[in-house]
Formats: C-alpha cells, sequence, structure tokens
C-alpha cells in the first residue's frame, strides 16, 4: 500500500496491471506444464524409446539353424563353425588393427568402417582366435563371436528337396519377427520348415555413451539351436534316382519315389541339380540363373507336364465303371481313328490289329482309348481325373508346388473362343492336348491305385526334434477312399502287369519282382515328347510306387523305364540285405 | 538480535528459494558425477551460496530507498563495470564477459542488470508525471542503450533480451501510451527478428536444397523489401480506415513507418555484432531437424532426455541421457532437462510449481510496498526471474530459443547464484519496509 496521498489513486490502476501480469505469468506457465505434460506423459513411451536406442546397441547373434537328417540318419545339412571379431571403434583404432592383423596368418586383413561397432571378419579358425586371445593386453575393444555357417552334403542330389538360405529381404522383414541380417531358407525343406530349423536368435546388447564408446554389456541372451529334422528320404535310393536321371539321353528330368503305405516321399529328385554350398558366391548363382536347363527349378512338383499315355489308367477306370466295358471287349485299330474329316493316329503307326482291354493298356493304343474317351465325354473324363487329385495340389510339405491342370469346355471357350471338339476329348482321353500334371501327382496316383484307391497325402518330413523332444510328427494323412469296384482294380493291375510283361513297359522286369506299370509317351510342342514311365512293386503287396519323367527324352518305354528299374533294383537289394 | 533477524526475512520468499537451491543440489550433484570431480563443482556452488546469502541478508537489512536516491551512482558503477569487463575481461564460450580472478570468475553482467533495474525504476518513480514526454522517453532509451551497447560489445546476446521484458513491464506499468509501447515492442521484434530469420531460412534453404545457390542473392535487398511491403500496407490501412470514417491521426502511420525504419537499422548492427554460431543456435529451435547433430542436437537430446523420464523418471543418477553424455550442458543451461530425466515429470513439475510460488509471492511483495519505487523495483526482479525461467525451461522442452540463461538458483554458476540471492534480499527488504513509516 503506497503510503502517499497522490499515489493514492495510481495505486488503484497498479493492482489492476498487478493483475494483469500475474495473469500473463501464470498462463505461461501454465503453457509450460502442458508442454511438459505433452513430453512425458503422453509422448514419454516415444522418447524413451529414442533413448533407449541411442544408448543400447544391439546385435543379433544368429542361431544354428537345426540339422537336417534323410530317413537312414545321413547328415544333409549341418552347420560349421567359425569365429567373428567384433571391434569397437576409438580413437587409437589404427594402431590397433595393425597390431592384430598381424596375430593370424597372412591372409587375414583387417577392415575398419565408420560405424560404432565393425565386423573384422569372418571365418576365423579357433586357433588364430586363440592367438589374440592371448595377448589380451590391448584387445578390450575387441569382442569374438560364434558364427555358424550352413553346410550341405550331397549338395547336388539333394538340391531341392533341402533348399538353401540365404540373407533376408527387405519386404520379409515384417514377418514373423525377423531381423536385418538374419538368413532364411528358400526353397525346399529350409523354407518350408524354416520356423523349426531357425532357432531363437541371440542378443547381445550393449551400452554406449554419447561418443559410442562401450560402457557395459547390458544383456545377453545366448541363441538357441534350431529343431533337427528328419526327413523320410532314402538317401542311396535318391542317390540312385538322381545319377540314372543324369545319365539319362537328356539329363533333364524328375522322379518322385512314394512309400505307398503311408505316402512318404522316398525319393524326390529333379535334374539337373544345383550346388547348395555355392549359393553364397554371387558368380556360381549367376551361372546357374542363366543356365538354359532352368536348374532351380524343380520339376517334381513345380513342373506341369502332359501326362501322355499315363491318362489312360483314368481312361480305363472310366470306362470299366460307366460303360462297364469288358477286359475281353475288341476292337480294331488301323493305326489310325477316323472322326469327322481328320484322322488321329496311334503311335504304331501300322496298327495293333484288333486288340481287347488289356492288350490295348499294355500295349498302350491310341485308338482303343479315342474311342473309349468319345463314348465316355468329356464331363466323365473330367470328373474321373478330379476324383483322381488331378489338378489339385497334393499337399506335399515343400513350397510352391504346383497344381497341374484340366481344360474343360468352358475354358476353352473362353479362352479361344471355340466350342469343344470331339477330337479334344478324344485327345484328352489319351493325356494329350492342355491337360497338364505334376510328376509329384502320377506317383500320388500310382500310389494311390496300387492301394485300392487309398490315398496317403505325401510328406517329406517325418519328425522334428528339438534338445531330444519331439517337437513334430507327421501324421500319415488319410486323404480318401475312392469307392471304385474291385474287380476294375484287378483289371487294372492286370492291365500294367501285362505292360511290364511284355507291353511297353518290358524294359523293367526283373527276376523276383513282378511290377505293375504305365508307360507315356507325351507329345509337346518344344522338341522330342517326354518320357514318362508310372510303377509300382511287389503287385501283390504294393510297396513302392516310382513315377520317372525325362524332360524331351523320346519315348516312355525306352528312356524312362530303365531308370525305373534301377530304382527298384536299388530298392529291393536293400530290402534282401536287411532281411 | 533474534526477532529482530526474523523480521528482515520474508519467509514466503524464501522458502521456495531454498526448495529450488535444493534441487538444484541434488541435480548438480548427478549431473557432475561423470566429469569425476562433481565436489568441485558443489564446493564452489556452495561457496557462491554461502556468498550468496550473506549479502541477502545484508540487502534485506539495508533500506531500498537509498537506491532510489543514488541511481545514478548505481547506473554508473554498472557502467563502468560493463566497461571495465570490456577491457580487462576474459573470454569463455565466446564472450569477453569474465573477470577472472583465479580460483572463481564472476560474470559483471548479473549484478548490471538488478543495478539497472534499481536506476531505471528509480528514474521513472522521479518522472511518473511526465513519462510522456519524448525528452523522459528517450532519456529511458538512453539509460537501456547504455548497457546493451556494452553488452553486446561482449558479444553476450542472452543477457540483451532480458532487458526487453523488464523495460516493457515497467513501462507498462508507469502508464506509458500504448502506442510508445506497441512502437518498443515493433522496434525489438523487427531489429531482432530480421537477422535471426534470415538465418533460419538460410539454414532451412541449406538443409532442403543443398544445390541451391540463389539464397544469398535472395536474401540481399529482404530489408528493402520488407519496408517497401510495410509502407504499402500502412498506406492501405490508413485508406481504409478512412474509407469507414474513423479517424486515426497520420501521425501514428508515419511514427509506424519511422519504427519500421528504425528497426530495420538496428537490425545491422545487431546482424553483424552476433556471430554466425549464435544466431544459429539462437532460431534452430524452430525446427531443430535441420540440423539434427549440429544445432539441433542439444534440442533434441534434451526433449529426449525430458520425455524419457515419463511419470516417474529414472531415478537418481540413473539418467542414461545425462549418465552417458548425450545431453550437453547438463549442469548449467540443461540442468531442467536432467530433473525432467532423472525426477520425472513430478519432480519437473514440482520445479515449476516452486518457481511459480516464488514469482506469486515477489509478485504481491510488489502490491504490498509501501512506495512506487518498491513496486516498480519488485516487479522489474520479478520479470527477470520470470523470464530466465520461461525462457531456460522452455529452452529445455523446444520451445523456446537456445540461449546461454541459466535456470536461476538451479544451475551451476556462482556469478548467476550470487546476483540472484542479491535479487532475492532486496525483495526481502521491500517486503520488510511495508509496515514502517520514513
Amino acid at each position: 500500500m503506497w503510503r502517499n496521498n497522490e499515489d493514492k489513486s495510481s495505486y488503484k490502476k497498479f493492482i489492476v496491471k498487478n493483475k494483469i501480469i500475474l495473469l500473463l505469468f501464470i498462463v505461461l506457465f501454465v503453457l509450460l506444464s502442458i508442454r511438459l505434460f505433452f513430453l512425458q506423459i503422453i509422448n514419454g513411451n516415444k522418447y524413451a524409446f529414442i533413448s533407449e536406442r541411442q544408448r543400447l546397441f544391439s546385435r543379433y547373434e544368429h542361431a544354428p539353424r537345426g540339422v537336417i537328417y534323410s530317413a537312414d540318419n545321413i547328415v544333409l545339412a549341418e552347420n560349421k563353425f567359425s569365429y567373428a571379431v567384433l571391434f569397437y571403434t576409438n580413437q587409437n583404432q589404427k594402431k590397433l588393427i595393425n597390431h592384430i592383423n598381424n596375430i593370424p596368418g597372412d591372409d587375414v586383413n583387417f577392415y575398419v568402417s565408420n560405424n560404432v561397432f565393425t565386423k573384422l571378419i569372418y571365418n576365423l579358425s579357433m586357433e588364430d582366435v586363440l592367438k589374440i586371445l592371448e595377448s589380451k593386453s590391448n584387445t578390450n575393444n575387441f569382442m569374438i563371436l560364434k558364427e555358424s555357417h550352413r553346410i550341405y552334403h550331397k549338395p547336388k542330389v539333394m538340391s531341392h528337396i533341402i533348399g538353401y538360405i540365404s540373407e533376408i529381404k527387405h519386404n520379409e522383414l515384417k514377418q514373423f519377427g525377423y531381423h536385418i541380417g538374419d538368413y532364411i531358407g528358400r526353397g525346399g525343406i529350409e523354407q518350408y520348415y524354416d520356423q523349426y530349423l531357425k532357432g531363437q536368435s541371440g542378443e547381445l546388447q550393449i551400452e554406449v555413451n554419447a561418443k559410442g564408446n562401450p560402457t557395459k554389456v547390458f544383456q545377453y541372451i545366448s541363441p538357441s539351436v534350431g529343431a533337427d529334422v528328419y526327413s523320410t528320404i532314402d538317401f542311396n535310393l535318391q542317390q540312385v534316382a538322381y545319377n540314372a536321371l543324369k545319365n539319362s539321353t537328356t539329363g533333364i528330368g524328375a522322379v518322385v519315389v512314394l512309400d505307398i503305405k503311408t505316402g512318404a516321399i522316398k525319393a524326390l529328385v529333379s535334374c539337373p541339380g544345383f550346388n547348395l554350398n555355392k549359393m553364397g558366391i554371387h558368380n556360381e548363382f549367376k551361372k546357374y540363373c542363366l543356365d538354359k536347363r532352368f536348374p532351380f527349378f524343380n520339376r517334381a512338383i513345380q513342373a506341369v507336364y502332359s501326362p501322355g499315355s499315363i491318362f489312360k489308367i483314368i481312361t480305363f477306370i472310366a470306362s470299366m465303371e460307366i460303360l462297364h466295358t469288358k477286359i475281353s471287349q475288341k476292337c480294331c485299330c488301323p493305326g489310325y481313328f477316323q472322326l469327322g474329316n481328320r484322322k488321329y493316329v496311334c503311335w504304331c503307326k501300322s496298327g495293333h490289329g484288333i486288340i481287347n482291354l488289356i492288350n490295348a493298356t499294355a500295349l498302350s493304343c491310341n485308338v482303343y482309348f479315342y474311342q473309349l474317351g468319345i463314348k465316355l465325354g468329356i464331363y466323365n473324363l473330367i470328373k474321373y481325373a478330379k476324383t483322381f487329385f488331378l489338378g489339385t495340389k497334393t499337399g506335399i510339405d515343400l513350397p510352391n508346388e504346383k497344381s497341374g491342370f484340366i481344360p474343360s469346355p468352358r475354358w476353352k471357350h473362353k479362352h479361344f473362343c471355340i466350342p469343344w471338339f470331339q477330337g479334344d476329348t478324344a485327345i484328352f482321353a489319351v493325356g494329350q492336348g492342355a491337360l497338364g500334371v505334376t510328376v509329384l501327382q502320377m506317383a500320388y496316383l500310382i500310389a494311390g491305385i496300387a492301394n485300392h484307391g487309398v490315398f496317403y497325402e505325401p510328406y517329406i518330413v517325418d519328425r522334428i526334434v528339438k534338445d531330444n523332444v519331439q517337437v513334430f510328427k507327421h501324421r500319415v494323412k488319410f486323404k480318401k477312399t475312392i469307392s471304385i469296384n474291385n474287380l476294375t482294380y484287378t483289371a487294372l493291375q492286370t492291365a500294367l502287369l501285362e505292360t511290364v510283361e511284355y507291353g511297353t513297359g518290358r524294359r523293367a522286369q526283373l527276376q523276383d519282382i513282378k511290377i505293375a506299370g504305365k508307360t507315356g509317351t507325351a507329345q509337346n510342342n518344344k522338341g522330342k515328347p517326354h518320357a514318362w514311365f508310372v510303377s509300382y512293386a511287389p503287385t501283390e503287396n504294393p510297396k513302392i510306387a516310382v513315377a520317372v519323367l525325362i524332360e524331351n527324352g523320346g519315348s516312355g518305354g525306352m528312356q524312362a523305364v530303365p531308370i525305373s528299374k534301377k530304382i527298384y533294383q536299388s530298392y529291393f537289394k536293400i530290402i534282401k540285405k536287411n532281411e | 538480535m533474534n526477532k529482530k533477524f526474523l523480521h528482515y526475512i520474508d519467509y514466503k520468499l524464501i522458502a521456495p528459494v531454498i526448495c529450488l537451491i535444493a534441487i538444484g543440489f541434488v541435480s548438480l550433484y548427478s549431473a557432475c558425477i561423470k566429469y569425476g570431480s562433481s565436489l568441485k563443482f558443489i564446493f564452489i556452488q556452495i561457496i557462491s551460496c554461502i556468498l550468496g546469502s550473506l549479502i541477502c541478508y545484508f540487502l534485506a537489512k539495508f533500506n531500498y530507498i537509498f537506491y532510489k536516491k543514488y541511481y545514478l551512482f548505481i547506473y554508473f558503477v554498472s557502467i563502468i563495470l560493463l566497461g571495465l569487463v570490456l577491457i580487462f575481461g576474459s573470454f569463455k564460450r565466446g564472450t569477453k564477459g569474465w573477470f577472472n580472478f583465479g580460483l572463481f570468475s564472476f560474470q559483471p553482467v548479473e549484478i548490471a542488470k538488478i543495478m539497472f533495474i534499481l536506476a531505471i525504476s528509480s528514474f521513472l518513480d522521479n518522472n511518473i508525471l511526465h513519462i510522456n514526454r519524448i525528452r523522459c522517453l528517450s532519456t529511458i532509451m538512453m539509460f537501456l542503450a547504455g548497457h546493451l551497447i556494452l553488452i553486446m560489445l561482449q558479444p553476450d546476446f542472452s543477457s540483451t533480451l532480458s532487458y526487453f521484458p523488464i523495460i516493457m513491464i515497467l513501462l507498462f506499468i508507469v502508464d506509458i501510451k500504448r502506442f510508445y509501447l506497441l512502437c518498443i515492442f515493433i522496434l525489438g521484434i523487427i531489429s531482432l527478428g530480421i537477422p535471426l530469420l534470415k538465418t533460419f531460412s538460410e539454414m532451412y534453404l541449406l538443409h532442403y536444397h543443398k544445390d541451391m545457390f540463389l539464397t544469398h542473392t535472395a536474401n540481399a535487398n529482404v530489408r528493402l523489401i520488407f519496408i517497401f511491403i510495410c509502407f504499402i500496407l500502412a498506406i492501405s490501412i490508413w485508406f481504409i480506415l478512412k474509407q469507414i470514417k474513423i479517424k486515426v491521426s497520420i501521425k501514428y502511420i508515419v511514427i509506424l513507418l519511422f519504427i519500421v525504419i528504425l528497426g530495420n537499422i538496428c537490425s545491422l548492427p545487431i546482424e553483424h555484432s552476433l556471430k554466425n554460431y549464435q544466431k544459429k543456435r539462437f532460431i534452430v529451435f524452430l525446427n531443430p531437424q535441420i540440423d539434427p547433430y549440429g544445432f539441433g542436437y542439444n534440442i533434441i537430446q534434451s526433449k529426449i532426455a525430458i520425455g524419457s523420464g515419463k511419470l516417474f523418471g529414472k531415478g537418481f543418477k540413473n539418467g542414461s541421457q545425462t549418465q552417458l553424455g548425450f545431453l550437453p550442458e547438463q549442469h548449467t543451461d540443461f540442468i531442467f532437462s536432467l530433473i525432467g530425466e532423472e525426477g520425472g515429470w513430478i519432480l519437473a513439475q514440482l520445479t515449476i510449481i516452486i518457481y511459480l510460488f516464488f514469482i506469486l509471492r515477489s509478485l504481491s511483495i510488489a502490491k504490498e510496498a509501501k512506495d512506487r519505487y518498491g513496486s516498480l523495483v519488485a516487479i522489474g526482479i520479478t520479470t527477470m526471474f520470470m523470464f530466465y525461467a520461461i525462457i531456460n525451461i522452455g529452452m529445455t522442452m523446444g520451445l523456446m530459443p537456445v540461449t546461454g540463461m541459466p535456470l536461476l538458483f538451479i544451475s551451476y554458476g556462482g556469478s548467476s547464484m550470487v546476483s540472484s540471492l542479491c535479487a532475492v534480499g532486496i525483495l526481502c527488504s521491500i517486503a520488510s519496509k511495508k509496515y514502517s513509516y520514513y
């Protein structure tokens, strides 16, 4: 309170102004408080994250991937360990590097970039590591890490089944919590069972100060090894099949061997293979990419071919079921089939003469089956093709399986604006035209027929074991029993036996074991026809089914059948030894 | 004796001060641990605190009416101090503003500010009746210019800034014409704003268009263009006002234009006396991301430090931003970031509230003062504290420009501690005289 009288009036003014100033100050402080609240309470987590990020340096340590075994416990893929040196940069780095460079051999050279942490070198041997550790005097800035590398035994034989690993790509990072620099499986078991194989990567967190020098190890989570995968592959069979394919006329083709009673894949070969151990080398990879024979292509499950005469099996079944065709029903084959003004030829130009159904199958007479197909009609054929799982994936546990293709009148009209002709049906009945199947589907088909219509889903991985605990076990998937008259099967079996006895498949004959099979010679627009042979043995108590395809190999009976024979020889010899 | 001792102390004022100093010691200890010699800093701070308290007590006992009588003497002492420091001072962080006495150094600007408040308040109180005369106003400006020029010669940019709110608030209190106040405001804004915005636009363009070299030529005539635009604007506004029959004397328009031109002229020496880094550091707060590892680094790190403290903080001596050295100047200018990080929202908000209590109490001292002089001095000192606190705390949160202003009572710094305790002493003196008669 101002005491002077003349000030009394102006004091009132002052009080008002004092209040204005007070208000101004309070408003300013409230603004500060709002900002503080905004920073610490609302955005606190964001800033906490940033502060953690700039203080902690994390380095992920890849876990060693699991080992892949074959059915007979041969190691197909495993890990080799080497050591890597990690370096924290600081002022006198050059001196240190020179010092360290002298320790290992001449061929090892460290390099340094401007990062906070620099990986100096990979692939150090234990010996070199010990040498570095011995000169402990100034290695406080070093950290030695164990690193695993994938190596594959028999890389070419197994290439498509096992697959390889490579560093993860940017667009794959978001899934399943992968980190930059992680390795991910590509193709085969490595890709399909990546979740099991990859293990849990370890993490090394180091606290760094503002200058980037480490202050302390914050956290270390050691990596846990991936689970071991036991596949159903019979290694010897695989090897035999691969060698046989490689030595065939073109050296391009595929073989699938199925266990009839379970659906387990005994061998799955696609030729040519590629060297899995060289996938990390850029030049080698490029060479494979440019190869005209497309070695990366898994011909057993990813390639779609015309089935050729193999499809006659389905036509056979359909005609017996729907038309009740008798086995003895005779038909004359003059070497061609006249439909309208077009001639559809038989492969045997002179004609088979008068033959019955069994002979027609054994000799693979086209004319007989043209007639059957026309009698049946396209829709019946399509129905039976679908019944035997053509045009659908078999569900094998390998990535990128193709489903094949069944053409239909609707499809033809849609794409070519031409109606479906009877000639198309005739061609369809002998497995030519747009019909496409994979080698695996054919093996699946013949295995199902051998089993009298009981289909088991094919699989390649039997069980996965992590730390002696089984984490995955394949359950045999009973897919479907196709209800077809037993008589039909008996007739078909006779026909398939006859094929090997005296028909197109006679080159597969073995002394003790009776084999039933069907050859195929699929015409195509890329040169010589593809050679097919699907078979199973022994006939009385079927054990394995084999499907062989040789791309542009020529006649099925000439080219594909001998390969099957080698596989059977190999397989049944093993059985004998075990007994 | 005891009763008399207590008489001079205003507890409502002293209590928040003690709290702030206590918070300051705790944070200073945490901030200096990484230097390995935190005790040295603490020791100097304790010494200056004790010295400041003693001076505070004597000033509280001293009757402030004497300052009114000898205001010219006080003013000249302050001018001499500022002049001497230009001759004998030593450099610290690019400014020649320190008397170095070996063991400790002293920054005369801090005490000169308080002396200026004492002197200018006295002058205003004496000339209260004819304050709006040009002669009187120009005298006030001369008073101000004497200090500002000497400080700009150091050059201590941030200290000159603190004179503006003080003079504005004091002129506001003594019933100066609003128009003059506006003129001073515009003058200040223009003369400071032009060089700073020029710097900012250069930095901005440099950041976003690295290959653009036209910026310099574009900036050359910015002043002329600015004046021209103001001229057009003023004429058109005056014309519009005339059309809608509001009578505004042409005098005002002319004076405003004159002020704009004067501001432009004033901005020239300011631009040249300021070093480039000072300008950049000052203005980068508008968008620290344009230079995240250079001038924007402090602000970004400080924001991260405060934000990452969240509600309860990371704990004493546990702040990762501070202890690992991400946060620069953590014991002086950016000590509030440390409080925010280690003490969390609770301690940071508490600090702000204690500051507010202190400001409120000193405003009520201004209200209860015995005479106008006391009120003016109290308001001036309050404004100074207020300005420092707002600028410093705002700076750590990215709201205010980065200046070298300490957080009074908390930041490490002997001179600022002593001078702010002096100011508290003067406030106590004003408070204790409210019941006594001449």
